[in-house]
C-alpha cells in the first residue's frame, strides 16, 4: 500500500506516511503527534484519526494502546458564537 | 422529579430511528418490533410526559466542577444545575485507513443509513460493504431493499462478525461475504469507481467495481463529556475502546454522573435500552429511595440478554463487573460462520418429519431472541431459555406460517410436501401478484427455477408471507424469490 495516498486524519489532511515518519522521529504518543502535525485538531477533534494513529504507534513501538493514547476533551464541545462567550446580547 | 433531555439533533431517537429491521431480544422487551417503531413508542412516551423538558437542537458544551452544565439552546448559551447527570451520548464510527480513502463515495455505515432511512436518498448504485458485524449485514440488507446493488461484504476475520441469521438473509439475496479479506485501495479519480480487496492470507487481490464504499468497521464510545470531567476510563477493546469505570448501577467515578448505552461500551441496542432504564431509575433511587425492585428486575433481564455475548461479558469482567457470570459456550457451527449458509446435515435434520406441512427453523446460533414461541397458535415451539435454540414439536405444528412472519432473523420457512410449496418471508417491493411467475432462489441467491405464487399474506409489520409453488427437489433449497417484470 502506498501510505502517501492513505489519509489518516481526514479533517486536517494528514497521510499515513507523515504519521509513520513522525513516529520514526520519536513522537510516540497521539498527543505528541497532534502537537507537531495538527492531526486530531480538526472538526471531529481526533475521533476518527486518534484510534488509527494510536494503533499505528502501538504496532511500531510495541507499546499498548492505553500508554500512547489518552483522549482529552475541553469545553466547548462544539462551535459557538463569540458573542455568547463575551456575553453580548444584541444581535448587532 | 424533573428531567431535561439535551439532544444535538432536531429530533429524538438517535440511531434507533434508522433501524428498519426487527429487533432480537425478549418478547417482554421489544423483540420482533422494528427499531423505527420502538423509537416512535419511546418518543411518544417522552412527549406526553409532562415533567420532561426537551431541548432539541441543543448541544451540551461543557460540564464544570461547580455542577454547571452549559448547553447551546437555540444558539444561546444556557446554564443548568442538575442533581444527577446521565450521559448517553452513544458511539462514533471507527474508520480504517486504505489508499484513496478520502475519495467521495467512501461513507460510514451510519451516514448511509441516515441518507437512506431518514432522508430517503440512496447514496449510490453499487455498494461494497466493509465489515460483517451486525451493522454491516443489516445495512447491506437495507441497501438491497432500497434496490442498491450490494457487490459484497468484506470481512477481515475468518468468520462473520454479526448474527448468522442476518448473514443468511443477505446471502440469499446473492450478496457474497469475503471473509479473511480487507480493502486496500479505493479506485477512481474524482469519486469512487471501484475498490481492490485483498485476501489477507494469500494476498490475492480482487477488483470490485462500485460507486460506494461503506465502512461498517466498528464503533467506539463517544466519551467527550466523560473525558472532560476526568471520569476514570479504561481501555477495553471488547467494549469498543475507552469506557468509563462504573459500578453495576452504571454510576461512574465522578459524583452524580451515570452512563447508559454505547458510551458505556458497544453493545446491541436492546441492552442499551435496558441500561437506560436501569441508570435512570437508579439516579432516581438515589434521590427518592424508590424503585429498587424494578432496578433488580432490569439487572436480571440484562444478564439474561448477555448470556451468550462472551465479548461484552469479557469486557465487563475487566471492569470487575459480572465477575461470577458464566457465558454459555458457543457451539461451533462449522462453515455457517464463514458463509452464512447452514451445513447440509443441519438442514437435513430439520426435514426428517413425516408430516406433509411443517415449519423449518433455520435458527442454529444461540442468540437472545424468542418471538417465535408466543406466535405459535398450537404451542409447538419450545425454548428452554431466551438464548436457547427453539425446538419444534412436529406433531403439533400445523404449518400456519405465523412464526415465519414474526422471526426477526427471517430464519423460519414452511414447506408443504404434498402441495409442493414453500412459505417464505418477504420484505421487498414490488410484491408479486397471486399466480405470477417469480424466480425462486436458493440460500446463495442462485436461481433454482421459475414458478408460481400461490398466495400472499400481507402483514401489518411488512414481513409479508409468500407461498410459492416449488418442484419437489427444490423444496428444501428455496429461500427467496425475485419478482421479474
Ligand atoms: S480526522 Fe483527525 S481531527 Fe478529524
Amino acid at each position: 500500500m502506498d501510505d502517501e495516498k492513505i489519509i489518516v486524519c481526514r479533517c486536517e489532511d494528514i497521510t499515513l506516511k507523515e504519521i509513520r515518519d513522525l513516529i520514526k522521529e520519536g513522537f510516540t504518543t497521539v498527543e505528541e503527534i497532534k502537537r507537531v502535525s495538527r492531526a486530531g485538531m480538526g472538526p471531529c477533534q481526533g475521533k476518527t484519526c486518534g484510534p488509527i494513529i494510536a494503533r499505528e504507534i502501538s504496532r511500531i513501538t510495541g507499546k499498548p494502546i492505553e500508554e500512547v493514547y489518552k483522549p482529552h476533551n475541553r469545553p466547548p464541545f462544539g462551535g459557538i458564537f463569540f458573542k455568547e462567550i463575551v456575553g453580548e446580547t444584541d444581535e448587532k | 422529579m424533573n428531567v431535561a433531555i439535551f439532544e444535538e439533533k432536531e429530533f429524538l431517537g438517535g440511531q434507533l430511528i434508522k433501524q428498519t429491521h426487527k429487533f432480537f431480544g425478549s418478547k417482554d422487551e421489544s423483540a420482533g418490533i422494528r427499531g423505527i417503531y420502538i423509537a416512535k413508542n419511546l418518543i411518544n412516551e417522552i412527549e406526553k410526559t409532562e415533567n420532561i423538558d426537551l431541548y432539541l437542537n441543543s448541544m451540551v458544551m461543557g460540564y464544570y466542577e461547580d455542577g454547571v452544565i452549559t448547553a447551546l439552546v437555540n444558539n444561546k448559551m444556557e446554564k443548568f444545575i442538575p442533581k444527577k447527570v446521565i450521559i448517553a451520548t452513544g458511539a462514533f464510527e471507527k474508520s480504517i485507513p486504505f489508499e484513496n480513502d478520502d475519495l467521495p463515495g467512501v461513507f460510514g455505515a451510519g451516514a448511509v443509513q441516515t441518507l437512506m432511512n431518514v432522508y430517503g436518498i440512496l447514496p449510490g448504485k453499487d455498494v461494497l460493504m466493509i465489515g460483517s458485524g451486525n451493522i454491516g449485514l443489516i445495512v447491506s440488507y437495507q441497501l438491497a431493499q432500497a434496490r442498491a446493488n450490494v457487490k459484497g461484504i468484506v470481512e477481515i476475520s475468518d468468520h462473520i462478525g454479526g448474527y448468522l441469521v442476518h448473514a443468511s438473509k443477505v446471502r440469499r439475496l446473492g450478496i457474497p461475504i469475503y471473509t479473511q479479506h480487507t480493502i486496500v485501495k479505493a479506485l477512481g479519480k474524482n469519486k469512487v469507481e471501484g475498490a481492490i480487496i485483498e485476501n489477507i492470507q494469500t494476498h490475492e487481490k480482487k477488483e470490485i467495481s462500485c460507486d460506494v464504499i461503506c465502512l461498517a468497521t466498528g464503533l467506539m464510545p463517544l466519551s467527550d463529556i466523560l473525558n472532560q470531567i476526568n471520569c476514570e476510563m479504561k481501555y477495553i477493546p471488547e467494549l469498543g475502546g475507552f469506557v468509563p469505570i462504573r459500578d453495576e448501577n452504571l454510576k461512574t467515578t465522578v459524583e452524580n454522573v451515570f452512563v447508559a448505552g454505547d458510551v458505556a461500551g458497544i453493545e446491541e441496542a436492546t441492552a442499551a435500552m435496558l441500561e437506560g432504564e436501569l441508570t435512570g431509575l437508579y439516579a432516581a433511587y438515589e434521590i427518592t429511595g424508590k424503585f429498587d425492585k424494578r432496578i433488580n428486575t432490569i439487572k436480571e433481564r440484562l444478564k439474561d440478554l448477555r448470556k451468550t455475548s462472551s465479548k461484552v461479558v469479557n469486557g465487563l469482567k475487566k471492569l470487575n463487573l459480572y465477575e461470577d457470570f458464566i457465558v454459555e459456550p458457543h457451539e461451533s457451527l462449522g462453515d455457517l460462520h464463514k458463509t452464512g449458509i447452514p451445513e447440509e446435515e443441519k438442514i437435513e435434520n430439520l426435514l426428517s418429519s413425516k408430516k406433509e406441512r411443517f415449519a423449518i427453523l433455520e435458527c442454529f446460533q444461540k442468540i437472545p431472541c424468542n418471538p417465535c414461541v408466543s406466535s405459535c397458535p398450537t404451542n409447538a415451539i419450545k425454548m428452554d431459555g431466551l438464548n436457547e435454540i427453539p425446538k419444534l414439536d412436529y406433531d403439533k405444528c400445523i404449518g400456519c406460517g405465523n412464526c415465519v412472519a414474526v422471526c426477526p432473523g427471517l430464519a423460519i420457512f414452511v414447506i408443504d410436501k404434498k402441495k409442493e410449496s414453500v412459505i417464505l418471508p418477504y420484505e421487498f417491493y414490488p410484491l408479486p401478484e397471486k399466480g405470477e411467475f417469480v424466480e425462486i432462489l436458493d440460500r446463495e441467491g442462485n436461481l433454482l427455477e421459475r414458478n408460481q405464487v400461490l398466495s400472499i399474506r400481507k402483514m401489518k409489520d411488512k414481513t409479508n408471507l409468500i407461498e410459492v409453488k416449488v418442484s419437489k427437489e427444490n423444496l428444501k433449497h428455496s429461500r427467496h424469490i425475485r419478482v421479474v417484470r
